[in-house]
């Protein structure tokens, strides 16, 4: 450990001085600009914004997805991040690496794939009517089911990930000895397994929440303007109207959600150290 | 007993074909002979990955991609290398708060980010278009950088720098000597990590791209919503395959998932 607090500000001022002109002042000024009226502080631009019942639709949809697909996930991560523990050691370290391999592709060309998959000459829609359920082809895409399908695929990974370090710490006798003692699959779930990987739940489930509720690309490329999530509402609101007070409201809810997810991270992370 | 023995390959196979189906899908999509977008797809032909490199709009938003992510994670790693330095062999007054202020971008969503560098930096200095997302990429790849390259400064014993300065090296001497060589392989994990995040953001880059200069993935997002021919897939399936390379690489001669 050197002593030099001199030498020691030369080198992380930089960083700091940067991240602080470029990304914090701006992004507390953006902020600030929501909280202002004419001059003066105030909440009515909050108290306009959710007065307008698109907005608050457009609220309660961001949070519904968010919520859906962290639910979603949750489950479908439970059964897969079983699945995959169980594997031998060797075919362990290639399904891990195949669930990770969609979060090295751009977000872009995933999402893209679901235009090919769910549009109206797509292979759902070509199979429905091939099978004889629609004369016509169903409409998928720009609905709230392609931008809930869109993100689930796009935050599956971080769930699986996150349940399968949990699992791996679960003791190897707790499931078979609850099983002796006579419980059922699902009293195991509930009583065994759901306490001892809370933590792995909750960490996945933040990041799938989070991501969920600020994703731009997915509602921008599956939903339209017809399905509007919180960024999109932004994006329109900013080009279309030059709303920036608006666009303020909406990066203050982002925003505390983020550092809300964070934050409960990191008390989970330090209580974790602590024992 | 036979459906608990079935659950797990069944489960695994549904999770996969959900996971990278669509993947393949967008591979087979770009080999399509037809002009319009389908699966099955309509013969066989590489015409519209050939497309891909004619269209000049492509040509020029995948050169600024690359100059921003290579550009943008190299200014990172200049301001983020001698930040992780003070923060793990210096006593740095404020080193929490140092290290809030660096790492904040990545909690704040993307968009919000690019909105507030414009409002508030980009308009009022009167900075160019260009100028503007190479700040945005850097502050957007900072908190990697430093994550990263933290990582495996924590790694490495301080008490053979320690030993070179006794040994009358000095301080720059022994970083560059000493410390370096060894943090090499983290350094290189921070880039990639950083070049690929940097290449594949969306948001950061909405607001702030403008007449002309676009980021790759900005430009495809406006493309698709005009034409819908199969060149999209085919630049998707272009640029999935390299981000997959490039990190493959990685973990083969890297073993970058031991610093990310």
């Amino acid at each position: 450990m050197f002593q030099n607090r001199a030498e020691a500000l030369a080198l992380a001022l930089p960083a700091a001085i940067f991240a602080g002109l470029v990304f914090l002042v701006p992004v507390i000024l953006l902020l600030s600009e929501g909280f202002r009226v004419a001059d003066s502080w105030t909440l009515s631009a909050y108290v306009d914004f959710f007065s307008q019942p698109l907005n608050r639709a457009v609220f309660l949809r961001t949070l519904k997805l968010g919520a859906l697909v962290t639910v979603c996930a949750a489950v479908i991560g439970y059964a897969a991040a079983f699945a995959i523990v169980s594997l031998p050691p060797g075919a362990k370290g290639r399904m891990i690496g195949l669930v990770v391999l969609p979060l090295m592709i751009s977000p872009v060309a995933r999402t893209y794939a679901w235009i090919v998959i769910l549009g109206r000459t797509g292979i759902v829609n070509q199979a429905l009517t091939a099978v004889g359920l629609t004369d016509a082809p169903v409409r998928i895409l720009f609905t709230e089911t392609a931008v809930f399908i869109g993100l689930l695929q796009l935050f599956l990974p971080l769930m699986i990930i996150s349940l399968i370090s949990a699992l791996e710490n679960l003791p190897k006798d707790a499931i078979p000895a609850a099983r002796v003692l006579g419980a059922n699959w699902f009293q195991v779930f509930r009583k065994v397994v759901l306490p001892l990987t809370r933590e792995g739940v909750v960490i996945g489930g933040t990041l799938v929440f989070t991501g969920s509720m600020t994703a731009y690309i997915t509602p921008a490329i599956l939903g339209g303007s017809k399905v509007l999530m919180l960024e999109t509402l932004m994006y329109q609101r900013v080009t279309v109207a030059g709303d920036f007070v608006s666009a303020s409201v909406i990066a203050f809810i982002l925003i505390v959600m983020s550092f809300a997810a964070n934050s409960l991270l990191k008390s989970l992370a330090t209580a974790r150290n602590r024992t | 007993m036979t459906m608990q023995r079935l659950f797990a390959p069944v489960t695994l196979a549904l999770v996969l074909i959900f996971l990278i189906g669509p993947f393949l899908v967008i591979v087979a999509a770009s080999f399509s002979a037809g002009d319009t977008l389908a699966f099955p797809p309509q013969g066989l032909s590489f015409k519209w990955i050939l497309k891909v490199f004619t269209v000049e709009s492509f040509r020029q938003s995948f050169v600024t991609s690359m100059f921003l992510a290579i550009g943008g994670t190299f200014a990172a790693l200049l301001l983020g290398i001698p930040a992780s330095y003070a923060m793990s062999r210096y006593k740095l007054p404020f080193a929490e708060t140092v290290r809030g202020v660096v790492s904040a971008p990545i909690i704040v969503p993307g968009i919000i980010v690019g909105l507030a560098l414009l409002r508030y930096f980009v308009v009022p200095i009167g900075l160019s278009i260009t100028l503007a997302l190479f700040l945005a990429h850097t502050a957007l790849v900072l908190p990697y950088a430093v994550r990263v390259v933290s990582a495996s400064l924590n790694n490495l014993r301080s008490d053979i720098e320690e030993a070179a300065v006794l040994l009358g090296s000095s301080r720059l001497g022994a970083f560059f000597r000493v410390v370096l060589p060894n943090i090499r392989g983290g350094i290189l994990s921070a880039f990639i990590l950083g070049f690929v995040t940097s290449f594949n953001q969306v948001p950061v880059s909405l607001f702030l791209s403008g007449p002309g200069v676009r980021t790759l993935p900005v430009d495809m997002l406006g493309y698709m919503e005009i034409v819908f021919d199969p060149s999209i897939a085919a630049l998707s399936a272009l640029l999935a395959f390299l981000s997959v390379g490039i990190v493959f690489a990685a973990e083969r001669f890297l073993g970058f998932s031991r610093y990310v």
